[in-house]
């Protein structure tokens, strides 16, 4: 009997409400609804099909002596790749601010490539930019990967800054000045965690009394200057760039691994981008674009021999490389375009003896595109890869790689216009 | 070095004390902007128009040097209904000037003046570059050109209230002009009232529809989709049961199909100016709408 008092109460406790709200006011939406200050969203989709002379486990283990001594982490394969989906999100918060967020999608990872906000109404030309963001430093660093000409990062920017190139948690200001002439000056503070030319975490042997303690943040600093001139149809964009920050890495050393090998020191890369972009008619434009940088590392190497003898070194780098490349769109839907790779002046000494590397590492790609609408884009690329070595018997031999992809990039939602 | 980076750029930003008796430094998105500006503003401001006359008005590069100018702005005019949306948010965004952001007195979005057509009800990426505003080329109705110069004088009076005198007489002075143009427009449209026409992009429906031609057909199968070989075959049976006469191309799509179809299907190919600058003889606003009305009906 109980048990029906519960239930009968329960029945009521649901229809009565549902009851009642049919003899009301015609449903009205919410007045507390907020769906139309849903931000711009936008989902980028890339995908290709790779086809490459050598299996998977060579490439994966391939090395750009001097640069990247360890193999590739993750570099895609054979066949189908899901190369990445990119959420990305978008909206003014207020009179004040602008905010930027991208969420990096792999079948096995999510990662928050970017979020930042910028400053509106900064007086006197200033804004600020604060967050986890592409650095400004050089051209293409900052630009979101399905913006590029190409579907790989050149060989220079993935040499000295990595694969995801220099993404760091910092604030920028930039300032653009009240001239004629376009003139920006811009200033990172960045915590300097960037994995091929810089790092943070120190790290310790106690047993051999080794302490390297961790950068304080933030650890590097960059500075570019940018300036742009037209000449008739031909916008020409200048932007000299500099970085500067303390370097850590741990390569297994710290964990006392036979072969393993840490270093503490400070290195600075400077850079020079030139981008000229001519139009040839409402349609038709050719864009050249070549960046040079330049690196000096020096520091300490750590190293712990086969029976786990620690020695010490003082390791300096100077190391330079530069790409060029050609794009022309040629038709309303196709562009072409040629790019030269090449790391060159590839100097490292070790207590002042010089290591043998090879000085010239060269790759050659060009590619074809065909872009159904500005939201899609079909990509064919062919690499002559001729920067790749193996190391055997602490000997290097040069592997030449032919690389042939077929990439699709698609674009849905509200995704914001690009800059130049 | 980094003290002395910061102290660089700080006594940088207060080398321009900027003198108060300068023209009002107007930044105009489109030619047909600037030369509007001109006529109601005269010496009392500095006009710069950023994109080219000539140039697809959807597809404009952002050039570099239009942040310098941005940055400089005390008043940035957009055409607006999102024909900008490719290119000018980055340099808003780049120009780091507080006066010209959205939502501020210096800043005006004309679409805002007038009442666009073709407003869809839903959109879909499926139905080609679709604006869901509607149609962004309203400036080429000439009877929206005198809301629009209203518009631009109304927001010249509010920024610089003390010629605000000066403004509205040249604002009065054009208008009657203006006038004067759409009663000889009228009668030289007027014969060709009911004429069927077929457009390459919808760029022109604005001036069609004010005339009262009729569109029988776009060559575009979509909005910026270029045509393929079995629209052109659908096209040329529409056309061959109900004829048109005229084909209006704009100057900057290819015009390949265009004369492919007015040959076949004996049409008058004919290249209309669509801003100030798009053909040699549109050098203002006034001889922007001549020579549409001249290349139609002559």
């Amino acid at each position: 009997m109980q048990r029906h008092i519960v239930l009968w109460s329960l029945f009521l406790l649901f229809v009565i409400p549902v009851w009642s709200q049919d003899t009301s006011t015609p449903a009205q939406g919410s007045p507390f609804s907020q769906a139309k200050f849903v931000p711009d969203i936008s989902l980028i989709l890339d995908g290709s099909y790779l086809h490459r002379n050598i299996s998977d486990e060579q490439n994966a283990a391939l090395l750009l002596p001097g640069f990247v001594e360890s193999g590739e982490h993750s570099p895609p394969l054979e066949g189908f790749n899901l190369n990445y989906a990119e959420i990305t999100f978008y909206s003014i918060v207020d009179p004040y601010f602008e905010l930027f967020a991208v969420c990096h999608l792999s079948p096995e990872h999510f990662h928050l490539e970017e979020a930042y906000w910028i400053t509106k109404k900064l007086p006197a030309g200033f804004q600020l930019k604060a967050g986890k963001f592409l650095s400004s430093f050089g051209r293409i660093n900052e630009l979101h990967t399905h913006y590029w000409d190409f579907a790989d990062r050149p060989l220079v920017h993935q040499a000295m800054f990595g694969h995801e190139g220099l993404n760091e948690i910092g604030a920028r200001i930039t300032w653009v000045a009240p001239t004629e002439i376009y003139l920006l000056l811009g200033g990172e503070m960045l915590m300097g965690e960037g994995e091929a030319s810089f790092g943070r975490t120190g790290f310790l042997l106690p047993r051999e009394n080794i302490r390297v303690s961790s950068v304080k943040g933030p650890g590097l600093f960059v500075g570019y200057i940018e300036s742009s001139v037209d000449i008739g149809d031909a916008s020409v964009l200048l932007r000299l760039s500099g970085a500067q920050g303390k370097t850590r890495s741990d390569d297994y050393f710290s964990s006392g691994v036979p072969g393993g090998q840490a270093l503490s020191g400070s290195t600075t890369v400077l850079g020079g981008a030139l981008t000229v972009k001519h139009t040839l008619d409402a349609v038709r434009y050719i864009s050249l674009q070549s960046e040079y940088l330049w690196r000096h590392a020096d520091g300490t190497l750590y190293s712990l021999d086969l029976l786990q003898q620690v020695h010490e070194s003082a390791q300096e780098k100077r190391q330079s490389g530069f790409y060029a490349q050609a794009v022309a769109k040629f038709a309303l839907r196709m562009r072409a375009g040629l790019r030269v790779d090449l790391l060159q002046g590839n100097e490292m000494l070790e207590n002042g003896q010089r290591s043998d590397l090879p000085t010239s590492l060269p790759r050659y790609s060009t590619m074809l595109e065909f872009n159904p609408t500005e939201f899609s884009r079909i990509r064919l690329q062919y690499n002559y890869d001729l920067s790749r070595y193996t190391e055997s018997n602490r000997r290097l031999d040069r592997i030449t790689v032919h690389e042939l992809s077929l990439q699709v990039n698609l674009a849905i939602g509200a995704h914001g216009a690009h800059s130049f | 070095m980094r003290r002395c980076l910061s102290t660089i750029l700080i006594c940088a930003a207060f080398l321009p004390a900027v003198a108060s008796a300068d023209p009002l430094k107007v930044v105009a998105a489109y030619p047909y902007i600037g030369d509007l500006v001109e006529r109601i503003g005269g010496s009392n401001v500095r006009v710069l128009s950023l994109a080219r006359g000539d140039y697809n008005p959807h597809v404009i590069i952002p050039r570099p040097s239009f942040i310098a100018h941005v940055r400089r702005a005390d008043l940035l005019i957009i055409s607006g209904a999102q024909l900008e949306i490719g290119w000018m948010p980055p340099l808003l965004r780049q120009a780091n000037n507080p006066a010209v952001q959205t939502g501020e007195p210096g800043f005006l979005d004309l679409s805002q003046y007038v009442t666009l057509s073709d407003v869809p009800t839903s959109v879909s990426r499926e139905l080609g570059d679709v604006h869901p505003e509607g149609n962004p080329h309203f400036y080429l109705d000439p009877e929206n050109i005198l809301l629009l110069a209203r518009a631009i004088k109304d927001k010249l009076v509010q920024l610089d209230s003390r010629n605000a005198s000066y403004y509205e007489d040249r604002y009065r002075e054009f208008s009657e002009l203006w006038g004067k143009k759409l009663v000889e427009w009228t009668q030289k449209m007027t014969p060709l009232r009911n004429t069927r026409v077929v457009e390459y992009h919808k760029v022109f429906d604005y001036f069609v529809h004010r005339y009262k031609l009729q569109i029988a057909a776009t060559v575009e199968p979509l909005p910026g989709i270029p045509p393929t070989s079995k629209h052109i075959e659908q096209l040329e049976a529409v056309l061959t049961t109900a004829p048109a006469r005229f084909l209006l191309q704009d100057v900057y799509n290819p015009e390949d199909a265009s004369r492919h179809l007015a040959e076949k299907l004996n049409m008058k190919l004919v290249v209309l100016p669509h801003d100030v600058g798009s053909v040699k003889e549109a050098t203002s606003i006034f001889s922007l709408f001549d020579e549409l009305v001249r290349r139609i009906s002559e």
